[in-house]
């Protein structure tokens, strides 16, 4: 991404607001991931590193979605991950994938709680911590944080690309 | 010598005067509150205790702020509570505690409430409680509480509670605007809202409910801090 400052006069201009658009935009989404770990690990007031996975597979069980070893392992992983997926986004190494993963995992989230709004379930959304009650802005939230996360994974393939056909 | 004389007698007489006054006008107060033929105050249970289930000096403390009309408490009660009840209150490892939340979307979960809370004060509130839920879906049409749960709770009951409910509306009244107050407090938005207290420390679950099996895991986990 920074070699891209090399290049000079007319032709950098077009490239220069895309390429800014991307950085910001891979910013934000990572620090929404971060701050989704966050949320799952620090609650109630106080940090829950020993416990914090009991209320996150409470939250996810009510989905009534997975079987409960699913429950289990995702609920002990899954603030890790967000947090892996958050730093790498907000540094930018391996944009494209770590783009096109948040991309997938954005949109496994949201088709699930489509489906618990939809069959009327009351319950937490577990997105931003535990006590976060599922409803319709929550919903049109996470979509928006998809768009966002679709825009920066199709931003950086492209930016990519054009990188590889100047280059040859 | 004979001025002083007066004025002496008359300063004790004055005094004697004073203190039999202050005698008889503090003796009626005294016998009052030590009479025992004066009719006592009814001594009213602590509402949460009434609510409650197990010992209070178990090592955890479960409240859960419920609304008997709302289904998802129903399904909580049934699918989580009974089990919780069987396993950990009655062993004595969880003290539980039920607080009033009725929401205003449902007509008669205030008429449920009123009723819960005469029982709770008539040593009830168990049977009462489980009579609610499991007709939940015969009541919460029509508001006819009472002919729901009367396969449940006897006629002579049924009339001892509604009794005390007439005698006592103003302290029901208040005793579930309290939970309520303090379920706003805590930031509850919806039901069932699940409070777990051990070691001193109060944790919110996951509101609308959890599962008893990850439940079970969590209390585990805290009766082994």
């Amino acid at each position: 991404m920074a070699t891209s400052a090399v290049v000079t006069g007319s032709q950098a201009q077009p490239r220069a607001w895309p390429r800014m658009l991307l950085v910001l935009g891979r910013v934000v989404l990572g620090v929404i991931f971060l701050y989704a770990s966050y949320a799952k690990l620090h609650f109630n007031g106080a940090w829950h590193l020993r416990d914090y996975y009991f209320f996150f597979g409470m939250a996810i069980n009510s989905y009534n979605l997975l079987p409960f070893w699913a429950v289990d392992l995702l609920s002990r992983y899954m603030p890790w991950f967000e947090l892996a997926l958050g730093f790498f986004l907000v540094i930018g190494i391996g944009l494209r994938w770590s783009g096109l993963i948040a991309s997938a995992l954005l949109a496994v989230f949201i088709a699930a709680m489509t489906r618990a709004y939809i069959l009327g379930l009351e319950i937490v959304c577990g997105c931003f911590g535990n006590n976060e009650k599922l409803g319709p802005w929550t919903l049109v939230r996470d979509s928006s944080m998809l768009v966002l996360a679709l825009a920066v994974t199709i931003g950086a393939f492209l930016i990519k690309k054009r990188g590889a056909a100047i280059s040859s | 010598m004979k001025p002083l004389l007066a004025s002496r007698i008359g300063t004790f007489l004055f005094a004697v005067a004073f203190a039999a006054t202050s005698a008889v006008s503090a003796r009626p107060q005294t016998k009052t509150s030590a009479s025992p033929a004066a009719k006592p105050a009814p001594a009213a249970m602590d509402p949460a205790q009434a609510k409650s289930l197990g010992s209070k000096s178990a090592p955890i403390t479960i409240e859960v702020f419920e609304d008997f009309q709302c289904p998802a408490c129903r399904n909580f009660y049934e699918t989580t509570l009974k089990q919780l009840i069987d396993d950990y209150v009655v062993p004595g490892k969880v003290y539980l505690i039920h607080r009033d939340f009725p929401l205003d979307i449902h007509p008669y979960s205030h008429q449920a409430a009123r009723l819960a809370n005469a029982a709770a004060e008539l040593g009830q509130f168990e049977t009462v409680e489980r009579a609610l839920f499991d007709s939940q879906d015969q009541w919460s049409g029509n508001g006819k509480i009472e002919e729901a749960i009367a396969s449940s709770v006897p006629a002579a009951q049924m009339k001892k509670i509604r009794d005390y409910e007439t005698a006592h509306m103003n302290d029901i009244n208040a005793a579930i605007e309290s939970d309520r107050t303090m379920g706003v407090r805590r930031n509850v938005s919806q039901t069932p809202s699940i409070y777990v207290t051990s070691h001193g420390k109060t944790e919110a679950l996951p509101g609308g409910g959890v599962d008893y099996k990850l439940l079970r895991n969590y209390l585990d986990y805290l009766l082994r801090q």
